[in-house]
């Protein structure tokens, strides 16, 4: 943590507070990769569906993260769009063992990247191929031919398998959410 | 009211109300701070505080300003700031009924509202409860049954409180949280207890033997919670009243129990509930009065004001107990609450003999100046009481009143006044001269447009008939001269009266009428112009038609018509028969309205415009499937019960009569909660002549909400055949059903019946009332163009003219016209004048002469414009 303290201070960017926002259709394991970073007081015994949405801290490396958890259920897709404009990284959760509705996410992906509060940003984009513990679980190459992620060009994304009971890709993942938000505020600055 | 004025001087200089200046576009664009990544705690929460305020100021926000504010807001929810996040409830409730996808922050509150932070969770359940419809009530159930029970009791009382709002919209749901509600019940916290038995009293109120069982274990477990106790009493005071025979003796002693609880406010709501009830006797409220007496000399004002109060209301029904306070109200005359001083001197008035009237209406005099405008109302009153049962004293009365209507006063206020000195003229002949000098006085200073314009009515229909018109005209002239458009008009109507009653004025109002057309405003031109013209025709059968009798139909519904004309582009010209006629109140009806406000503090605010239940229904009926085409409704008849009270199926019928049709509307209701109905019908015999036209079951029927059925009849040509019993048989296809979830078992049902009682369709219910003005000059009128026809009757089952009276009345529906209901006292003949209209237009006119021998003889002539509905009525008495 020494470290990374000087670190900070050195790039000038201290305890920089961030917002990223969560999405994916419901089931994906959205709140529970959440519930994963929390510090281990405030972790949830039980994670119940979302209604609407829930606003989680947690902290990685020098940021500190405030996380829009967002509801996937059919009827608040629409209200994402409200949190679209203030935030400095996306996390798209996928359920990887969901192969039917694979062609919704690429609509609702679709509809994120032409919206415009997003369309003309450089914002990064972490995709979470969630579940891949499940048998029947397509691989992360699989999901990203899937989604046409190779088209994306104007912005940075990036695609980690990952279990959200266990833990396993979570971190690798946000470290990378992490580098890439620091970027774009060094870069600013 | 009125009573609370603010200091001129600081609203002027407006030194104190850091908000006095904000502006809703500015506010809401500095609302926009909210959505940055770090929020300002402070700043926020300065922010929400002036929404607020501009929202609690009337400000209104449209659906997308509130949206966008609403989703602005969300985003504070990443603050840990516990004011800000408390200002965020607050702004939520505000605005959740004004923007749109509220329930976006469902997860968020129910996560506050089972937190570890205390400070959030009440709070966090109320606006939680205030952004969940129906459809999302499944998803927070749970978490709702958690919190009614929790061990916080702000926690506990929170989610009861908002249960009790929810039942408004999804009372099913609510009814599963009974366990939850019972067990908050045992609370020691007095809130929760209180709040708990609200809820539970709430969910059961529809099933009279749960909650007599309620009563009777918690008049055992004695409560804790005062509050709770004076719900109790309330409640068991209602079982009393509404139980048919009084055996419940347990509920009475619980009662009066209460009045030796050792809190004061229980033994006032126990006193209050005994002398308040119709059904105590003289002997049960001694100890009442005695606890009220006691309070009299209390030296809380409080429970002073509360006592007298009470002893005013009761004045009336129990004179004799209350005189026996007399002593206590007699030192309360000089109290240092002016509020309870004119309580008592009113209560005084209303139990004490003649002797003491002039003595206490010096009393008042003394202070009346000083009191608010809402006890000179209480004050009115009992001067309107003591008028009514000492008609000799209504000189000392009127003087009183005059001089009251002189001082300075609200509407409200003066309104009160006018309204006794007509009263007092109406029932006191004696009176009518000196009250309408008072009255002419007052409007020659009367600031109340609305006032001045009922007082020349007034003036119009009495003046011509007193001993000497002409005085009044010119009090009704300089109305036109001085007042504003709406008063001058008035006038010019009040002195078109005076022109067609009084012969030797007509050419005198001409003259003036003739001035009147050369008025700025085109109202008062049009009226004098339209009165001068009939009156040059001197012809008294139109002074009667267009002149002297009001319109007929009722105001809506003719606005409503003439809308449906103006769109329907029809060549054919407006038919004023083809609007509803309104009815005249009934003298019940009128009795009931005089009641509420006897005796009230409460404002019952400006009369509202009266909508005849026909107007009412008729917006109902015209969505329902070949009801539209039979034409405006005639006339709808009150509710008939066809079932007993407490059974498993409630089934009410009203009678819509249109011209040719009769549609009967069935309201039915389920109470057994493990029924579900579908195709619930209506197998009905009618009598002889009818046709049935057209069935409209109920689909569906769930336990406790109300469904109809329709039948759509055709009257019989034979015009005696349409009065008649029909026998009436519910049919329907019962499904059983899980009673927590209203869902059924299976998906087949059984078909059963259910036997209702007979139905009468009577001849009131193709009447309609009708009030005439002059009565007299329709009768002479009559003479040519209308049937007449004539019988005599015994009716030996009545022993006094009122009764005859009263049921004559009722029996045809018709309307009693130049006070002719009312019987003087000692008289042994009578005459009751009657007018109404039946169905597709026809007018009838009754004179029933009645004369008191062995029972009642009566002599009943009827005119008709047709013959069939003479007879029908001649017949129908026999
Ligand atoms: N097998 C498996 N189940 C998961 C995983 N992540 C989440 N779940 C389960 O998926 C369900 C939905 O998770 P949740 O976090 O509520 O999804 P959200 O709607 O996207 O927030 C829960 O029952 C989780 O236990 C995972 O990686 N593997
Ligand atoms: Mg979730």
């Amino acid at each position: 943590m020494g470290l990374f303290k000087t670190l900070a201070v050195f790039l000038r960017i201290k305890k920089k507070e961030v917002n990223v926002l969560v999405i994916g259709l419901n089931n994906s394991g959205k709140s529970t990769i959440i519930n994963h970073f929390k510090d281990e007081e405030d972790k949830q015994s039980e994670i119940v569906p979302t209604v609407g949405f829930n606003v989680e801290k947690f902290q990685n490396q020098s940021l500190s993260f405030t996380a829009f958890d967002m509801s996937g259920h059919g009827r608040y897709r629409d209200l994402w769009e409200h949190y679209y404009k203030d935030c400095h990284g996306i996390v798209f959760v996928i359920d990887s063992s969901d192969k039917l509705r694979l062609v919704v996410v690429k609509d609702e992906l679709d509809l994120l990247l032409q919206h415009p509060d997003i369309c003309n940003r450089k914002i990064p984009i972490l995709f979470f191929a969630n579940k891949m513990d499940c048998k029947e679980s397509l691989s992360s190459v699989k999901i990203a031919a899937g989604l046409g992620l190779d088209k994306i060009m104007d912005k940075p994304w990036n695609i980690s398998a990952s279990n959200a009971l266990t833990g396993d890709g979570l971190n690798e993942g946000v470290e990378w959410l992490t580098q890439q938000i620091r970027d774009t505020i060094v870069n600013r600055n | 009211m009125s009573s609370f004025k603010r200091d001129k001087k600081e609203e002027e200089d407006g030194g104190g109300n850091p908000f006095q200046n904000i502006e809703k576009t500015t506010v809401l664009q500095e609302a926009r701070i909210f959505n940055e990544n770090i929020i300002n705690a402070k700043k926020c929460t300065h922010i929400l505080t002036k929404i607020l305020y501009l929202l609690n100021q009337g400000e209104q926000l449209g659906a997308k300003e509130a949206t966008e504010v609403f989703f602005a807001m969300t985003k504070l929810f990443q603050s840990k700031d516990v004011i800000l996040r408390r200002m965020v409830y607050l702004g939520i409730k505000e605005l959740s009924s004004i923007a749109d996808d509220v329930i976006i922050v469902t997860s968020s509150l129910t996560k506050d509202m089972t937190g570890k932070e205390d400070l959030y969770r009440a709070a966090a359940i109320r606006a939680l409860c205030s952004i969940t419809d129906v459809t999302m009530l499944q998803t927070i159930e749970r978490y709702m049954k958690q919190a009614i029970v929790d061990k916080n009791p702000a926690v506990s009382s929170a989610a009861l409180v908002s249960s009790l709002h929810m039942s408004k919209i999804a009372s099913d749901v609510i009814k599963r949280w009974v366990n939850e509600a019972q067990e908050a019940v045992n609370s020691d916290n007095i809130m929760v207890q209180y709040h708990a038995l609200g809820v539970l009293y709430h969910i059961r109120k529809s099933d009279r033997l749960a909650v007599t069982k309620l009563v009777a274990k918690l008049t055992r477990m004695s409560l804790k919670s005062h509050y709770a106790i004076c719900m109790l009493i309330r409640i068991a005071s209602k079982l009393l009243e509404e139980e048919e025979t009084s055996n419940d003796s347990a509920l009475f002693s619980f009662i009066e129990s209460c009045l030796r609880h050792k809190s004061e406010m229980v033994i006032y709501e126990a006193a209050h509930a005994i002398v308040n009830s119709r059904r105590t006797t003289s002997r049960e409220l001694g100890p009442a009065i005695s606890v009220l007496q006691l309070f009299c000399g209390s030296p809380k004002p409080t429970l002073r004001f509360a006592a007298v109060r009470t002893l005013n209301q009761v004045a009336i029904n129990h004179p004799a107990a209350v005189t026996a306070c007399n002593l206590d109200l007699e030192n309360l005359i000089t109290d240092s609450n002016r509020s309870i001083a004119t309580l008592a001197i009113t209560t005084l008035l209303k139990t004490g003999a003649e002797s003491s009237v002039d003595r206490l209406m010096k009393q008042i005099a003394t202070f009346v100046s000083e009191i608010s405008d809402e006890f000179k109302v209480v004050v009115v009153q009992a001067i309107r009481a003591l008028a009514l049962k000492f008609p000799r004293k209504h000189s000392v009365l009127m003087n009183f009143l005059s001089a009251m209507l002189r001082d300075e006063g609200g509407l409200e206020y003066k309104a009160s006044i006018a309204d006794t000195i007509i009263t007092i003229i109406e029932d006191n002949a004696d009176a009518k001269e000196t009250g309408l000098a008072h009255l002419c006085e007052f409007i020659e200073d009367c600031e109340h447009t609305s006032l001045a314009v009922r007082i020349l009515h007034l003036l119009g229909k009495e003046g011509p008939r007193t001993k000497q018109p002409s005085r009044y005209i010119r009090f009704i002239y300089n109305r036109v001269i001085l007042e504003n458009p709406t008063v001058r008009a008035a006038a010019v109507s009040a002195m078109a009266q005076f022109g067609a009653l009084c012969p030797d004025l007509s050419e005198n109002i001409q003259v003036l009428l003739a001035r009147c057309q050369m008025d700025t405003d085109d109202e008062v031109r049009d009226r004098a112009t339209y009165y001068s013209s009939i009156l040059r025709q001197q012809d008294k059968s139109l002074y009667n038609n267009y002149i002297l009798e009001p319109l007929q139909v009722s105001i809506p519904s003719l606005e409503r018509c003439l809308k449906d004309y103006i769109q329907s582009k029809s060549d054919e010209a407006f038919n004023i028969k083809s609007v509803p006629v309104v009815a005249a109140p009934t003298e019940e009806e009128k009795q009931i309205s005089n009641q509420k406000t006897e005796g009230m503090l409460i404002s019952t605010g400006p009369p509202r415009p009266v909508v005849s239940r026909e107007e009412n229904y008729t917006e109902k009926l015209s969505a329902i499937p070949g009801i539209q085409q039979l034409g405006p409704l005639f006339k709808s008849s009150e509710i008939v019960e066809l079932t007993e009270s407490e059974t498993e199926y409630v089934v009410c019928c009203i009678k819509h009569c249109f011209t040719r049709h009769l549609v009967l509307q069935f309201d039915c209701i389920n109470t057994l909660n493990d029924q579900l109905l579908e195709n619930v019908r209506i197998q009905l015999d009618p009598s002889e002549g009818y046709q049935i036209v057209k069935d409209i079951p109920c689909q569906k029927l769930p336990y406790n909400e109300m469904g109809t059925v329709y039948i759509i009849l055709q009257f019989p040509d034979d015009l005696p055949n349409t009065v008649g019993t029909f026998g009436a048989v519910m049919k329907f296809v019962v499904k059983d059903c899980d009673p927590n979830t209203g869902l059924p078992d299976t998906d087949e049902g059984y078909d059963d019946e259910y036997m209702l009682e007979d139905l009468e369709v009577v001849l009131g219910d193709q009447i309609q009332r009708v009030t005439k003005m002059n009565w007299a000059a329709s009768w002479d009128e009559s003479a040519n163009g209308f049937v007449e026809m004539e019988d005599t009757y015994s009716l030996s089952s009545m022993n006094t003219l009122e009764e005859a009276v009263k049921n004559i009345i009722q029996f045809l529906g018709l309307q009693p016209a130049e006070r002719t209901d009312k019987v003087p006292e000692g008289k042994t003949t009578h005459t009751l004048l009657l007018a109404g209209l039946f169905r597709g237009g026809h007018d009838i006119l009754v004179r029933s002469k009645l004369a008191l021998a062995d029972g009642v003889t009566m002599q009943l002539t009827v005119r008709s414009t047709d013959a069939d509905i003479a007879e029908l009525i001649t017949s129908a008495v026999g």
